[in-house]
């Protein structure tokens, strides 16, 4: 397959995911609704408070921000893959010679830019409530932070889709994305959380990246969050890598 | 295999799902331009056949061979349009999406989609969701998807399912017009008189065997079976009890008589009914030569353990045209 070749195919089959993201009413609701709802709720409710010397409604982008991209990277690349698998699409791709990594890629790709859109969505939101204080080089650098923060979850998330059918990868993606958000400080604040959370906490890739997307905002550590996520893609990789050897298409 | 280089070859195939044999030790040859029906009942192993063609199956023992390399290597499978017998689209993209997709997925332009979509007659439907096509249109996109790459080789795994009588005969004219433009063409279908009109062999699988491989023509007269059709007033037990008649089926006014030995049943027939009028004697189709090669598989088999045997009555077509 030349070069040109496979831009094309990419192209494709990105469309063809976007056009999934878009055309399914219950993902949009699940992806966008909820948690840039949270965040919107969150934000009239507390967004004009300050924490750690900045306004709750900006920190609230990093942390509700990454929920929703957290929430996109987590569910909707698996569940695709285990729906294309169940189909038989996944197979049909395959005798149309299309290399399986250009498909999956695609997913990735696709819910990197709904990723995108949900985090636009909550800043224009916080913009709008007045509760945004952070210059736009700051928020970009946020939006980068998170969005490549994303990457071990997209391959966990591939993982389960290759071994699991639909309905399974669907609560099991769930199951997992429930708790993390919960025990990161997604939504409540890491410094309202119980002890024994805040020490779980320690230990979650999702608590690392918000802390990483907050410290975009002030000031604070860099490198241990950074360390935990490069660890938790490595070992997200790992996962993957086998997942895909063992798939059946 | 003629002189040209043939487009599928298959070898020696064998291939077990555990403990089910599914294919035996198959050897298949299709040739340029040719058009190969495989026959077999359910269970036969035809779609395991034609996975491992398409290089979705790794053979355990014996070789596949398309244009003379691997099915499994993607270049190969570029060659390939292929309908599977189960058929799943992502329920969010249109018919012109689909198709436009699968012809750039082909290294061809999107554009190759609308004479395709006009000849299978999608082109009102271009712009409909799959999601809410009937199961025939949706069987008619497959195919559309199948034949925008312009393959070296169409492999169609009953493709007719669910065809009304129309789009049917509408899709046989459309195999026998790129079989002319060179296209080969295997094809699985239950559908035997009518794949004996476009094909140019058959050939017969059953459990894992193939039974029979020759143009249609030559395995009905291969078969010594007549038809014997009469206006009689004997019963039908009465004519069961004539020497060399293997079945009976009463039809209208008349009766249907299979026999080996057409010219002994009738010196009888005559013989004891002087009122005998209506005779008519017949070949068998190609469907009664298929039945007899798998009924004669099945003999000194247990017959209950025929799941899936064609039946002599036909059964297995009925369900599929009403399909
Ligand atoms: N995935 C599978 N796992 C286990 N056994 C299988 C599998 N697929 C097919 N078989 C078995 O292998 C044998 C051949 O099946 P195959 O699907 O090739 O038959 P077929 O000729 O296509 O039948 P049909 O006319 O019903 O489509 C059957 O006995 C079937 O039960
Ligand atoms: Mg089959």
């Amino acid at each position: 397959m030349n070069a040109g070749l496979t831009v094309r195919v990419f192209g494709v089959e990105l469309r063809d995911e976007l056009r999934a993201i878009v055309r399914e009413p219950t993902s949009l609701f699940f992806s966008i609704l909820m948690p840039v709802g949270f965040f919107v709720l969150f934000n009239l409710l507390y967004g004009h408070d300050t924490t750690q010397g900045i306004s709750a409604g900006t920190a609230m982008v990093a942390t509700f921000g990454t929920y929703g991209v957290i929430t996109v990277a987590a569910l909707q690349p698996g569940i695709g893959v285990a729906q294309d698998r169940d189909l038989g699409w996944l197979r049909m791709k395959r005798v149309s010679a299309v290399p399986i990594g250009i498909s999956l890629g695609a997913k990735a790709m696709a819910a990197l830019l709904y990723g995108v859109g949900v985090l636009l969505l909550m800043g224009v939101a916080a913009a709008a409530f007045g509760t945004l204080h952070a210059s736009v080089w700051a928020m970009l650098r946020v939006a980068l932070v998170l969005l490549l923060g994303t990457v071990p979850f997209t391959l966990i998330s591939v993982a389960v889709g290759l071994r699991f059918r639909t309905n399974a990868t669907i609560a099991l993606l769930n199951a997992l994305l429930f708790p993390l958000a919960v025990l990161s400080g997604l939504w409540i604040p890491i410094q309202f959380l119980p002890h024994v959370m805040r020490q779980i906490a320690k230990f979650l890739p999702t608590y690392h990246l918000a802390q990483l997307g907050l410290s975009q905002l002030g000031h604070g550590p860099v490198l241990l969050h950074v360390l935990a996520l490069l660890l938790t893609t490595l070992g997200a990789a790992g996962v993957a890598v086998m997942a895909y050897r063992h798939a059946r298409i | 295999m003629g002189t040209t280089a043939a487009v599928l070859t298959a070898e020696g195939l064998r291939y077990r799902y555990g403990e089910t044999v599914a294919l035996d030790g198959v050897d298949l040859g299709v040739d340029p331009g040719e058009c190969v029906a495989l026959l077999g009942p359910n269970g036969a192993g035809k779609s395991t056949l034609v996975t491992l063609a398409v290089g979705l199956l790794t053979p355990q023992q014996g070789t596949v061979r398309i244009l003379g390399s691997d099915p499994r290597r993607a270049a190969t499978r570029r060659r390939l349009g292929v309908a599977q017998q189960t058929l799943g689209f992502p329920n969010t993209l249109t018919v012109h999406e689909l198709v436009t997709g699968a012809a750039v997925r082909g290294g061809l332009r999107a554009a190759a989609a609308g004479p395709v979509l006009d000849e299978l007659g999608l082109a009102d439907l271009r712009r409909r969701r799959v999601a809410k096509l009937s199961g025939g249109q949706k069987q008619r996109v497959q195919l559309a998807m199948a034949l925008v790459t312009e393959p070296a080789l169409l492999v169609l795994d009953e493709p007719t399912v669910g065809l009304d009588t129309v789009a049917r005969r509408h899709f046989w004219q459309i195999l026998a017009r790129r079989r002319e433009q060179g296209t080969a063409v295997l094809v699985t279908t239950h559908l035997i008189e009518e794949s004996a009109a476009v094909a140019d062999r058959v050939v017969v699988l059953d459990r894992g065997r193939v039974l029979a491989d020759a143009p249609p023509d030559e395995l009905v007269t291969r078969l010594p079976d007549r038809t014997v059709t009469v206006r009689t007033g004997l019963d039908r037990s009465e004519l069961e009890q004539l020497p060399g008649v293997l079945s009976v089926t009463p039809e209208h006014e008349l009766s249907r008589i299979q026999t080996r030995s057409p010219e002994d049943l009738l010196r009888v027939l005559l013989d004891r009914d002087p009122h005998l009028s209506d005779l008519r004697v017949q070949d068998a189709g190609l469907e009664e030569a298929v039945l007899a090669l798998t009924d004669r598989a099945d003999e000194g088999t247990d017959a209950t353990g025929t799941d899936g045997g064609y039946g002599r009555d036909g059964s297995q077509r009925a369900a599929e045209v009403t399909g």
